[in-house]
């Protein structure tokens, strides 16, 4: 077995997670930026990957503003109370008493992102009120004109003045469990996971790294695991039906990456 | 003979260290039926079967509300008196006499045997991992763990894991079960353990 396949079956099987974006109860896409699709029930949906096999879910988007705290909290409950795997619920959740109420909804752990930024106390908070295993932070980067990886926030819409190494050594150092890595210049390219960037961050840091951004094969799972990354994320290849989860465990199979 | 689900019931013990609502809606779905048990009391009048300790929350805040309920002594005479006990995660933890996690707090020392933190690649230690055990429901299953302290030797290991190192995924004596991993959150080959654990 090659050193390279000995560091991904290490003990801890690379995890396969499935992203939805959820709006008033229901599993929404976006179409081109203007509009949203509705796909669907959540609890039907998760469900659905469940059975596929997938090993986490993740609601990244959950909105849950003021005037839709209700709805998101209601969602939040339907699909703990029906899910057997670990699941976790971002966006929105700006302070120590939303947090609270989604893990008292049944979420297993919160996603923190632009929340992070503005306030990086609330890593610490959090980790200390309820373990460093509740608290992922996600992190969108860009490559842009300045920078090869400047941290977004806001969606994705503004751009911070943080180096983004810097930022992930401060969330680990904050409690944060594991962070959640989205490449925004690979989102939607189908291209793969940026597998240079995932590598040097799961080596760098003491806890897990989630790839995120660029996914449209099986093969792109099997590289930024191999590359080093310890869970990987998709949404849209799931959902358009592109590529089942039982597609991406078989490949890793046959590549003698351990599933579950 | 063995006993179905439905005819049992679970008394969950109010840790008040965290969320157990996965715990919950796990055992309903099995088809236990569920009862919070917050005092010693609670466990003679609700007429319960098996008493559950939740995994959520830390060693010294676990054990100092078990303590100031009386609820420990509770534990140790159910224990005694040879009836079902399920522990999960840190409700395994407590069994044993102390940990690093909390050093001074007294656990509940059913068993000899210390819980230490655990040399995990990556900490904490939160993910699916194979387990080896001679118990059939339980053997090469891949289960979902949450946790950065751990016991690494015990006289009544029933499944171990390796995770960096050796370490304990699950304990058995009679009719106490154990497990360092969350069964409530490792899809149905979870719901499975805890069935054959206590319906067997």
């Amino acid at each position: 077995m090659s050193m390279q396949l000995e560091n991904v079956n290490n003990g801890l099987i690379p995890r396969v997670i499935v992203c939805l974006d959820v709006a008033n109860g229901r599993v929404v896409k976006g179409v081109n930026f203007k509009g949203l699709t509705d796909m669907g029930d959540p609890v039907e949906l998760v469900l659905r990957y469940q059975e596929q096999g997938a090993d986490e879910i993740v609601f990244l988007d959950i909105k849950a503003t003021l005037e839709n705290r209700a709805n998101a909290l209601d969602t939040v409950r339907r699909v703990a109370q029906n899910l057997s795997i670990p699941f976790t619920v971002g966006g929105g959740l700006n302070s120590y008493a939303d947090v609270e109420q989604f893990l008292n909804a049944g979420a297993d752990k919160v996603a923190l992102n632009s929340a992070a930024v503005k306030t990086p106390e609330l890593i610490n908070q959090i980790a200390e009120g309820f373990g460093s295993q509740c608290v992922v932070v996600a992190v969108d980067v860009n490559k842009d004109a300045v920078d090869d990886y400047a941290v977004y926030v806001s969606g994705g819409h503004v751009r911070t003045e943080l180096d983004a190494f810097s930022w992930f050594a401060e969330v680990e150092q904050r409690g944060a469990g594991e962070i959640l890595l989205t490449a925004m210049h690979r989102d939607g390219t189908g291209i793969g996971f940026d597998n240079e960037l995932m590598a040097k961050v799961a080596k760098e840091r003491n806890i897990q790294v989630i790839a995120s951004g660029g996914a449209a094969n099986e093969q792109h799972f099997v590289d930024t695991f191999m590359a080093g990354s310890d869970a990987a994320l998709a949404a849209g290849m799931f959902h358009r039906g592109e590529l089942s989860i039982q597609d991406v465990k078989q490949a890793l199979r046959q590549q003698q990456i351990l599933t579950r | 003979m063995s006993w179905q689900p439905r005819d049992k019931t679970l008394g969950v013990i109010n840790t008040k260290a965290g969320n157990l609502f996965s715990l919950y809606a796990c055992l309903k779905r099995i088809g236990f039926n569920t009862v919070q048990i917050n005092t010693p009391d609670d466990i003679k009048n609700k007429s319960v079967d098996a008493l559950v300790i939740p995994g959520q929350g830390r060693f010294g805040q676990v054990m100092k509300q078990l303590t100031a309920t009386g609820l420990d002594k509770s534990i140790i005479q159910w224990v005694r008196q040879g009836k079902p006990l399920l522990g999960i995660c840190v409700g395994l933890q407590v069994l044993f006499e102390q940990s690093e996690e909390d050093p001074g707090v007294r656990g509940l020392g059913i068993f000899a045997g210390k819980v230490e933190r655990l040399n995990s690649p990556k900490q904490p230690m939160v993910g699916w991992s194979k387990l080896n055990s001679s118990v059939g429901s339980m053997d090469e299953k891949v289960v979902y763990f949450v946790n950065s302290f751990g016991v690494k030797q015990s006289a009544v290991t029933a499944a171990t894991v390796t995770y960096g190192e050796q370490f304990v995924a699950a304990i058995n004596q009679g009719n106490i079960w154990a497990f360092q991993f969350h069964p409530e959150k490792s899809g149905e080959v979870g719901e499975e353990i805890i069935k054959q654990c206590l319906c067997n």
